[in-house]
């Protein structure tokens, strides 16, 4: 009986170590990603403008 | 000298109010259409259509280069922003292209 004593606490030690890298690593993506979009959308949105300027003006363009 | 400034205010304004006609009208005859690209194709070529989406193609082009430059993208990026929104506000009966390549009117 008291055999299993070691291995169950070495597996919830190894548990409780692997738990934390895997909380640490998760949230660098979403930030990595959300930064990106966030560039590029207003990027996007002051495009968007400059063009509604060229479509209105009338330069007979469109 | 009165006469000479309407002369140039009409030589001014002339060139203008028949470019604009001409467009539109290109575009309600079906000669010309927008394309996904942003920039003007030719469904019916006649002299005159081929001449003026030719023309308006090239002034398209500085305009989009210039959006570009702003902005710190590429030139085909403002240009298919442009098309998209050309074909969203383009009138009924009007030809447009699909992204396959067929003119289809609107």
């Amino acid at each position: 009986m008291k055999i299993w004593v070691v291995p169950m606490a070495l597996t919830t030690m190894m548990l409780a170590a692997c738990s934390p890298r895997v909380a640490l690593e998760a949230p660098k993506e979403p930030i990595t990603i959300n930064l990106n979009v966030k560039i590029e959308h207003e990027i996007r949105v002051k495009v968007d403008k400059d063009l509604d300027a060229l479509f209105d003006k009338e330069s007979g363009l469109f | 000298m009165k006469k000479r400034l309407w002369t140039l205010a009409a030589a001014l304004m002339l060139p203008l109010a028949a470019f604009a006609m001409t467009l539109d009208q290109a575009k309600s005859q079906g000669l010309l259409g927008e394309q996904p690209d942003g920039f003007l194709g030719v469904v019916k070529a006649t002299p005159d259509a081929v001449a003026l989406a030719q023309e308006i193609n090239q002034k398209r082009r500085d305009a989009y280069l210039s959006i570009a430059r702003k902005n710190g993208i590429s030139l085909e990026q403002v240009a298919a922003l442009a098309g998209q929104k050309a074909i969203e506000r383009t009138a009924k009966g009007e030809y447009i292209k699909t992204p396959e390549g067929q003119w289809v009117k609107k």
